[in-house]
């Protein structure tokens, strides 16, 4: 989008700018004129969800039912879910197998349980990673439920649903270009376009800084105990982001923006179309414990 | 008997250049112990400029915009303790090894190599022109302990210091922030601290050098950026460039106070371009360009 620290200065708050660039960068581009829809993001958390050092499975089942009650508008867990997959789906759900920092086991066995449930067969069912393109219910799936843990970047800032999809690329390399700016084009394969029916970004210990490239430290990560559920993985990863900052902010005592910026993110809005990333188009729905939430 | 003297003399000299090439060849990775303790080598790391990304996916960029040569290392593992894995970076130059290591760390501890930070669960260091990861998946006693043992055992595989580059020597140092700063050649590391602009603003590339420093508290944090271009007509092109998007309002050199009450010195010197951004005080900012003409 080409712009300038200054220009920001000169058309934004000065509080704006001193605090989350993203959100800045994109209410201009929403001053030009550009007209969105609302997405909804459900934020649930839970104070008790770990038992020592692992998340307890009932808590996690419960924190997922009641999350998607909300952001489905059904009255019931088996509605909610019977809602996103029929009987008649291949799902895959394409989790993140970082060794460091996966998606917790925990959530892919009770998603699978959650969508067995709804009447899918067992064969019609995959979670994968890296191997999506070669796994044969990836390579015939009717229907996607998107699911990683939100961690910083050395490349694309962080580590986002829309990054998610990168492994359904043949060549993931040519989407690394000016730091992976292009992701959202990922929605756009034809193994992805129009099937994803659930993002999940787990915010149960998000890494908000990272060290070296590969490294991974329990140091930067903290109890966030959340979920954050939507249809728009852009909307969602706008809020993970959100919170992401302002961690940062208050663990180093000063403004330390990502480096580098996520710009994946404001350009899945802005130029792809993926989904909204202004603040002031999510309608976020908080659920269950709020301290420190910082949404 | 001329030409016998003469060939003998091309095998000697072949055969020291190659023991002499071997030497200089040799891999830090080569003087890592197959075992020590109870850990043991379980898997080899090997991996080019052209197969990182099978290692670390996207996070093999950040190498590769020093100029990585390629990484080789492995991963130590033992019954009942957390694996223990070695990654070394080689870099083209020692100037890239740094500034990989000026991307890893937020504080300088000087353990190890030329400068070093250890974590509960790592520790991290460049020399010459390597940067080094010792790290486990979890802090245990037993696996920092064998942190430890590796990264004293690496330092020593890499008999050679490097050179820092040399736009790093010209910060002044006064109130600079520890651990604050950061060495590249590759626009999108512009941010790394402050945001200043989303593309590549001052034709930042393989041919420049380039700093970002912190100066100040965290509370009132000013920052200094320097780049070195190849020569003056590509220095006043990235000048007139930045200055007319940035400040068209301010001169060379002079210092103006911007919309959020900050004060931005732009300013070019030969083959060099300088900013100072969010100055607290128009004197504060005026020292500091003082320091850094001075050091010029």
């Amino acid at each position: 989008m080409n712009i300038t620290r200054r220009d920001l200065l000169k058309t934004t708050s000065v509080a704006a700018v001193g605090s989350l660039i993203l959100p800045s960068v994109v209410g201009k581009a929403w001053a030009n004129g550009q007209q969105h829809d609302h997405s909804t993001v459900v934020l649930i958390r839970n104070q008790n969800l770990f038992a020592g050092d692992k998340p307890d499975s009932a808590i996690c089942s419960q924190m997922l039912d009641e999350a998607l009650c909300r952001l489905t508008g059904k009255g019931k867990a088996d509605q909610a879910w019977e809602s996103i997959v029929t009987a008649a789906d291949v799902v895959g759900v394409k989790t993140n197998g970082w060794n460091k920092f996966p998606t917790p086991s925990v959530l892919e066995e009770i998603l699978k349980e959650k969508v067995l449930a709804t009447g899918v067969k067992a064969e019609n069912f995959s979670i994968n990673d890296r191997g999506v393109l070669n796994d044969p219910v990836f390579r015939r799936a009717t229907a996607l439920i998107n699911i990683r843990p939100m961690r910083t970047h050395a490349w694309s800032g962080v580590g986002t649903l829309i990054k998610n999809y990168i492994m359904f690329s043949p060549k993931p390399s040519s989407y690394h270009d000016d730091s992976c700016a292009s992701l959202a084009a990922l929605y756009d394969l034809p193994e992805v376009k129009g099937k994803t029916r659930l993002h999940i970004l787990v915010m149960f210990t998000p890494q908000f800084h990272h060290t070296a490239p590969t490294q991974f430290s329990e140091e930067f990560t903290w109890k966030y105990n959340g979920l954050l559920l939507g249809f728009d993985p852009v909307a969602v990863d706008a809020t993970g982001l959100k919170i992401i900052e302002a961690k940062r902010h208050e663990h180093f005592g000063e403004h330390r923006p990502l480096n580098p910026p996520a710009k994946h993110i404001l350009l899945a809005d802005t130029q792809y179309r993926l989904g909204n990333a202004d603040p002031s188009k999510i309608h976020l729905v908080k659920l269950g414990w709020d301290e420190a939430s910082y949404v | 008997m001329c030409n016998v003297f003469y060939s003998m003399s091309r095998i000697v000299i072949g055969l020291l250049m190659m023991m002499y090439g071997t030497v200089w060849a040799q891999h830090p990775v080569e003087g890592l112990p197959e075992h020590f303790q109870s850990y043991r080598i379980s898997e080899r790391l090997d991996y080019t400029q052209d197969n990182l990304y099978d290692y670390i996916n996207g996070a093999a960029e950040m190498y590769l915009s020093y100029g990585l040569v390629g990484m080789r290392g492995c991963r130590y593992t033992a019954e009942n303790l957390p694996d223990i894995t070695v990654e070394i970076y080689e870099m083209t130059e020692s100037r890239n090894a740094f500034g990989v290591y000026t991307q890893s760390r937020d504080r300088d501890e000087h353990t190890y190599g030329q400068g070093s930070l250890t974590y509960p669960e790592a520790s991290l260091f460049w020399k010459d022109r390597y940067f080094a990861v010792i790290s486990a998946p979890k802090a245990t006693p037993e696996s920092a302990a064998a942190i430890r043992f590796l990264a004293e055992t690496t330092d020593k595989a890499i008999p050679q210091k490097g050179k820092l580059p040399a736009i790093v020597g010209l910060l002044p140092t006064e109130k600079l922030a520890d651990g604050g700063t950061l060495y590249f050649h590759h626009y999108i590391w512009l941010n790394a601290y402050f945001f200043i602009a989303d593309f590549n603003l001052l034709n930042i590339d393989g041919q420049t050098d380039a700093v970002l420093a912190k100066y100040g508290t965290p509370e009132q944090r000013t920052y200094l950026l320097l780049v070195e271009y190849p020569d003056g007509t590509a220095t006043e092109e990235a000048y007139r460039q930045f200055m007319q998007r940035y400040a068209p309002e301010a001169g060379n050199g002079k210092s103006i106070r911007l919309e959020d009450g900050t004060w931005f010195v732009g300013w070019h010197n030969g083959n060099r371009l300088g900013a100072i951004f969010n100055s607290p005080s128009k004197d504060d900012a005026e020292n500091l360009f003082q320091a850094i003409i001075s050091k010029m």
